[in-house]
């Protein structure tokens, strides 16, 4: 096995008094797609988040445990997190594009990182848009306002923003909930596109979703990492019985 | 009760009436209110241009046909004092009032009822080319060589653009309201110029940098800050507020609309701080994230995402600040020293609108000219600040690229 992108050693989390996150220990490599599934309030979602700093912006919560990213321990006091976050991109569940021109959106990321150059910034826009499969539909409009765009054009747009800044790690957190079944289709393809440069961590609560997409899937179950295996064997073969339960739907 | 279907149906349908009546109430309300300002002051341009009941008297060999207000209150002031000045020879003005007669006349002269005092002030009159006379009607001098000058009602043109308001001013008071007008438009913007930077400043802080300790101390002492009644204001500029104005820039007077200003900034800061705090907090959880996931440190997230988002409430808090301050009467009326001049520098004194009619109107004479300019002071007023709260309305309501 390759050295691992991201690495999670017995990691702890929790909200004041909630112990979110049970010892968690989990290996991904690059230029995967990994899927994580399991019963709302399972701590997918929390232990995503943990990988580009975002559960920092919650108060009162507590992380033990180590966490890296290329080999980097990311809650190292030395860590710049905003430059983490440029390595560490993600996409939410709901489509949240600034009130901005659908340009401004994607060379967003660039123009915080002090780019200023208007031939590189119009180049890396397009090239983004084109990465996320959204050129075709935005190219005679670009500086109309994004919130014009229907849903999954949005949620495409918001690939295409973290898209332009370069990330290594894209994590997206349940990307195509709020999607109809077309745009949910298309994200998907858009996921599968994206493996050969990015490695990418999906959480989803949609089984035959992690089923398509990934290589390999992570069952959640309580704050505890139940199973983590390749996507064929846990969804043929399940070691443990709490995920043969939850992936036959006897619960959840 | 409960039960019975109908009589609960009754119960709504008269609740429904009982509020759609109170929204009546309110509205004819506030109706009335603006008709009854609007009535009364409208008859100010009913009033002659001097005294009511007075007339100006010449020589009819005197070529002055009128005299504006302006004119009238400088000859009478002694500012003019010869009639080269209006047109005519070179004669020193003479004035001559009233009371002027009973000096030259005894009273026995005048006959008991005064009935000789028009014969004998046309005689005055006659004597003297160069006289003005400001007399009542009542005892008007009549004759070949007496000739009354023409008095018109008070212009519009003079009550909107005149620079002198002396509206006790005898003959002829001035309603001049550009003094008053930019003095309240003066002291507003300053103020807002100091509350905007330290109100944003501060919603800024609560909204995004504050933890929770330091909000749950700050907000009650800022919504406090709302609730001290404007006179307390007005008493602590004036005691502590107008001393040290005086002192750091060194000038004679501490009242200046400086001081107003400043008065007026604390008083606008409150609702700067929560109205622009609500709409920054408004922000979308996820904007913020999305921003700061892109690798934006804190203050980018601010300024390019939060503010610009936040920015029709923003300009909401601006435009009622400015509604506060235009407003405000008591504070003002303490601190700016109440001198009807157009100001030239923030150390003027000045005297705002609302300062003037509060001021003024126990000394109007009910339905007097004075009485019925205040009202008109009041319906400029209003219209100001019905302006604002249609920009306010307008600005809030423009949420260019929010609306999914």
């Amino acid at each position: 096995m390759d050295k691992p992108m991201i690495e999670a050693k017995d990691v702890n989390f929790y909200y004041g008094d909630f112990h979110a996150l049970k010892n968690i220990s989990m290996q991904i490599e690059a230029n995967t797609v990994t899927a994580f599934i399991g019963p709302s309030g399972c701590g997918k979602s929390t232990f995503l988040r943990l990988f580009n700093r975002m559960n920092d912006l919650i108060d009162n919560t507590r992380m033990e445990g180590i966490c890296s990213v290329d080999g980097k321990n990311i809650y190292d006091k030395k860590i710049n997190i905003d430059e983490l976050r440029k390595q560490v991109g993600m996409v939410f569940q709901k489509p949240n594009p600034f009130p901005k021109s659908i340009f401004e959106n994607v060379a967003y990321g660039l123009r915080v990182n002090n780019i200023g150059d208007k031939k590189f910034i119009a180049h890396r826009v397009e090239t983004s848009l084109k990465a996320a499969a959204l050129w075709d539909e935005v190219k005679d409009k670009l500086h109309q306002s994004a919130f014009q765009l229907s849903g999954g054009q949005q949620q495409r747009l918001c690939i295409a923003r973290t898209l332009a800044i370069e990330p290594s790690v894209i994590l997206m957190d349940e990307p195509a909930s709020a999607l109809d079944p077309i745009s949910t289709s298309k994200i998907e393809e858009l996921v599968h596109d994206l493996k050969k440069q990015y490695t990418i961590v999906i959480v989803t609560h949609n089984m035959q979703q992690a089923a398509r997409v990934s290589d390999k899937t992570g069952f959640f179950m309580l704050g505890e990492l139940i199973e983590f295996s390749d996507t064929k064997k846990m969804f043929l073969n399940p070691d443990k019985v709490e995920t043969q339960n939850y992936i036959t739907g006897k619960f959840g | 009760m409960k039960h019975n279907p109908f009589i609960r149906k009754m119960l709504e349908k008269i609740t429904e009436q009982i509020l759609r009546l109170s929204g009546a109430i309110t509205s004819i309300t506030i109706l009335f209110i603006c008709f009854f300002l609007f009535k009364e002051g409208i008859h100010l341009f009913n009033n002659p241009d001097i005294e009511k009941g007075y007339g100006l008297y010449v020589h009819s060999r005197n070529p002055t046909i009128q005299l504006s207000p302006e004119q009238t209150k400088k000859v009478f002031d002694g500012e003019l004092d010869n009639w080269k000045e209006l047109g005519w020879d070179d004669k020193n003005i003479s004035l001559f009032r009233i009371d002027d007669a009973f000096e030259i006349h005894s009273e026995k002269d005048l006959g008991e009822n005064y009935e000789l005092l028009p014969q004998k002030l046309s005689e005055i009159i006659s004597n003297d080319e160069s006289i003005i006379a400001f007399l009542p009607k009542k005892y008007a001098p009549s004759g070949a060589s007496v000739k009354e000058l023409i008095s018109e009602n008070i212009k519009i043109g003079d009550y909107f653009l005149g620079k002198e308001w002396l509206p006790t001013a005898t003959p002829a008071p001035l309603f001049g309201v550009l003094p008053l007008v930019l003095g309240t438009l003066f002291v507003s913007i300053i103020a807002l110029l100091i509350a905007l930077p330290l109100g944003l400043g501060v919603a800024i802080y609560l909204a995004e940098l504050a933890g929770e300790k330091q909000r749950r101390l700050l907000k009650p002492v800022i919504e406090l800050l709302a609730g001290i009644p404007s006179v307390v204001y007005g008493f602590f500029g004036l005691v502590v507020l107008a001393p040290i104005v005086q002192k750091a820039f060194g000038i004679p007077v501490g009242e200046t609309a400086l001081t107003g200003s400043l008065i007026l900034a604390i008083m606008a800061l409150p609702t700067i701080i929560s109205v622009s705090e609500d709409a920054l907090r408004n922000t979308p959880r996820e904007m913020r994230e999305a921003s700061l996931a892109l690798g934006a440190s804190q203050w980018q997230t601010i300024y390019r995402v939060v503010i610009p988002y936040a920015k029709s409430g923003i300009s909401a808090a601006v435009v009622l600040g400015i509604g506060r301050a235009i407003g405000e009467t008591m504070a003002v009326l303490m601190v700016t020293g109440n001198a009807a001049l157009i100001p030239h520098s923030v150390f003027d004194s000045v005297r705002t609108i609302p300062a003037t009619i509060a001021a003024e109107l126990g000394e109007a004479p009910l339905g007097s000219a004075h009485y019925q300019s205040l009202f008109l002071l009041g319906c400029i007023l209003f219209v100001f600040t019905m302006i604002i709260s249609i920009v306010a309305e307008i600005i809030s309501k423009k949420k260019n690229y929010k609306t999914h």
